[in-house]
């Protein structure tokens, strides 16, 4: 099995007036967690976009390795899942059809597709619902359905942008277990979230504000660094900064 | 077959058989309208209401009444022999004769036959169609009241009409709803489907999949390109068995000429969705592209009778070449000339558009 890091260089992007990232420098090894915070408008999904292939840097670098070897992005574009922001999920298609969909968009076969099926749907627990209509399922169990079809192609690489957005609490903790889950499996799991709370969960925090880095480590020594208590503290602490 | 082809196919079917709106927009609305089309609009002139004013006794303008009203074309005018300019404004009657102050029959035996006749002509097709009709009944009724001064005509005619010997409007029209049809419903299909997916955000999730571009590109277009054949089919038996529409000119030319034109069709409604951001966006494309499209296609307005700028613009038209190949092919017997000489063209159409929506689509997905 392959295990997948990335290494990224300075990378710029200018998104019409704003400066979306204003050089960056990270770098994301398998098996941990990472998480990207930050207030909207920080650069979140304009890293994910990036990391994804769906965008290009206007300057620095995007390195993918594979067991410490550089191999080409188009290498292991198929090793990445991603889910967007904006949950894509046709309303009128059911759960176990998007996951037929899913199988025949990454070439996944027959047999590998039943195993996984089986496996999602059971961690998911979404096994009632399967022929229910994407349109028709509860905002957690959609963003569910979303995390399913992304996994179903058993990536190395995890990127979720904003996963748990307006995601009730006992969901977002059962979307939590899923991604602990995710790590044992030696995957690297990227995630967006604006969400404060959420980043002491996480191996490794990015903080990010307008395009740069601001702390970067395990979360607990960030805190530690900046002394702040938690996350939130951190922004509010930083906005009165600016303010003065 | 590709896989992931089948995956969107199986996809593209579902989620369009499955809304009940889309089974009527399919199925129901065009079968509908070329119902309405072939049934409704007819270039004939009926239903024509004629007053007639004459002194008692005056037999020829008795007769001329008779036989209007005998002729179909003519329906006798509401309402009473009040003045007949009022007449015609109320809108009792479309037409009004007056037959010269003491009478028509003495009025001839004088060489003064003078007769008025006040049309109403605010529709000019039918006042055209009601002085041609009034013409030929009052020549009748003329030359059979006195049958001593039938002048010979110089040049007997022998008129032999072709390829619609019924005079039936309907051969005229459907053809040419046929390709309205066709044009509509596919072009519409395939760009509010692609705009859709903009829409709610798929579109990111099939570009971040690791298939082709032109895997993404036929998957979402040949589900259109299948439905819009499935369509002709339909709308082919509507047309035969309802109006009698003959296939004189063999069915696989019938079956090439619509591949080519629906594949013209979708290729122009990729495009479109290349241009627009979401559905609404692409209906109003489309419709930016078929009204000139069915207004230059011949369908209604022939092509020779417009502005030679027009007429440039039309020569541009897949429409027009797919009416002319479905004219020739269903009612002329598919003269060969004809048929490849138009076909050809459509094809080079189809190429151009199917080149245009794929170079247009791989620089949207970057």
């Amino acid at each position: 099995m392959s295990q997948i890091s990335i290494q990224i260089k300075n990378l710029s992007k200018r998104l019409g007036p704003n400066q979306a990232l204003a050089g960056i420098t990270a770098s994301f090894e398998p098996a941990l967690l990472y998480g990207l915070i930050g207030p909207d408008g920080a650069g979140k999904t304009t890293l994910m976009r990036i990391l994804m292939g769906l965008l290009f840097p206007d300057s620095g670098e995007c390195a993918y390795l594979d067991n410490h070897q550089t191999v080409a992005f188009e290498r292991v574009r198929s090793s990445i899942a991603y889910m967007p922001q904006q949950q894509s999920l046709y309303p009128d298609l059911s759960v176990a059809e998007h996951l037929e969909f899913f199988r025949d968009l990454y070439l996944i076969s027959g047999k590998v597709f039943q195993k996984r099926r089986a496996e999602l749907l059971h961690l998911t627990r979404m096994e009632p619902f399967q022929d229910r209509p994407a349109g028709k399922l509860s905002g957690g169990m959609y963003k569910k359905l979303g995390l399913m079809c992304a996994l179903l192609q058993s990536p190395d690489v995890v990127l979720l942008d904003e996963p748990t957005n307006g995601v009730d609490p006992i969901s977002r903790r059962e979307f939590w277990d899923l991604l602990y889950r995710l790590i044992r499996q030696k995957i690297l799991v990227i995630m967006s979230t604006a969400y404060m709370d959420e980043a002491e969960r996480c191996s490794r925090v990015l903080v990010l504000d307008e395009g740069k880095i601001i702390a970067a480590g395990e979360p607990l020594s960030v805190l530690k660094q900046e002394k702040a208590g938690n996350f939130e503290e951190l922004f509010l602490q930083r906005q009165k900064a600016g303010r003065r | 077959m590709n896989p992931t082809i089948k995956g969107f196919l199986r996809k593209e079917f579902s989620q369009t058989l499955r809304d009940p709106r889309m089974r009527v927009f399919l199925f129901v609305a065009p079968i509908a309208q070329l119902l309405i089309f072939g049934y409704a609009i007819s270039t004939e002139v009926r239903n024509i209401r004629l007053g007639v004013y004459f002194s008692p006794g005056d037999t020829l303008a008795q007769r001329i009444e008779q036989r209007c009203l005998a002729s179909g074309w003519f329906v006798p005018a509401m309402g009473p022999g009040e003045d007949p300019y009022r007449r015609i404004q109320s809108g009792r009657a479309e037409a009004v004769l007056i037959a010269p102050p003491g009478g028509l029959t003495r009025a001839m035996q004088r060489n003064e036959g003078r007769l008025q006749l006040l049309v109403d002509t605010t529709n000019m097709i039918r006042a055209r169609g009601i002085e041609r009709y009034m013409q030929m009944v009052i020549q009748q009724v003329i030359s059979e009241a006195s049958p001593g001064q039938e002048q010979k005509p110089v040049l007997n005619l022998n008129l032999r009409v072709l390829y619609n010997p019924g005079m039936q409007t309907s051969f005229f029209m459907v053809p040419g709803v046929m390709v309205m049809l066709v044009c509509i419903l596919t072009i519409l299909m395939t760009s509010m489907s692609l705009a859709r997916e903009k829409e709610i955000g798929t579109f990111e999730t099939l570009v971040a999949a690791p298939i082709r571009d032109w895997e993404i590109l036929l998957g979402k277009t040949l589900p259109f390109l299948i439905l819009g054949m499935i369509l002709v089919l339909i709308i082919l038996g509507v047309a035969m068995l309802i109006f009698g529409l003959p296939m004189t000119g063999g069915f696989w030319k019938f079956i090439l000429s619509s591949f080519v034109f629906v594949c013209t069709t979708v290729s122009i409604g990729t495009l479109i969705s290349t241009l627009a951001c979401n559905q609404q966006q692409a209906m109003m494309g489309s419709f930016l592209f078929m009204f000139p499209g069915i207004l230059l296609s011949g369908m209604m307005f022939p092509i020779e009778n417009m502005p030679p700028m027009l007429i440039g613009i039309a020569y541009l038209n897949p429409l027009k070449y797919f009416l002319t190949l479905l004219r020739n092919i269903m009612l002329k017997g598919g003269n060969d000339q004809v048929f490849w000489n138009n076909l050809g063209i459509l094809a080079l159409i189809a190429v151009i558009a199917i080149a245009a929506s794929f170079k247009r689509f791989r620089q949207t997905l970057n």
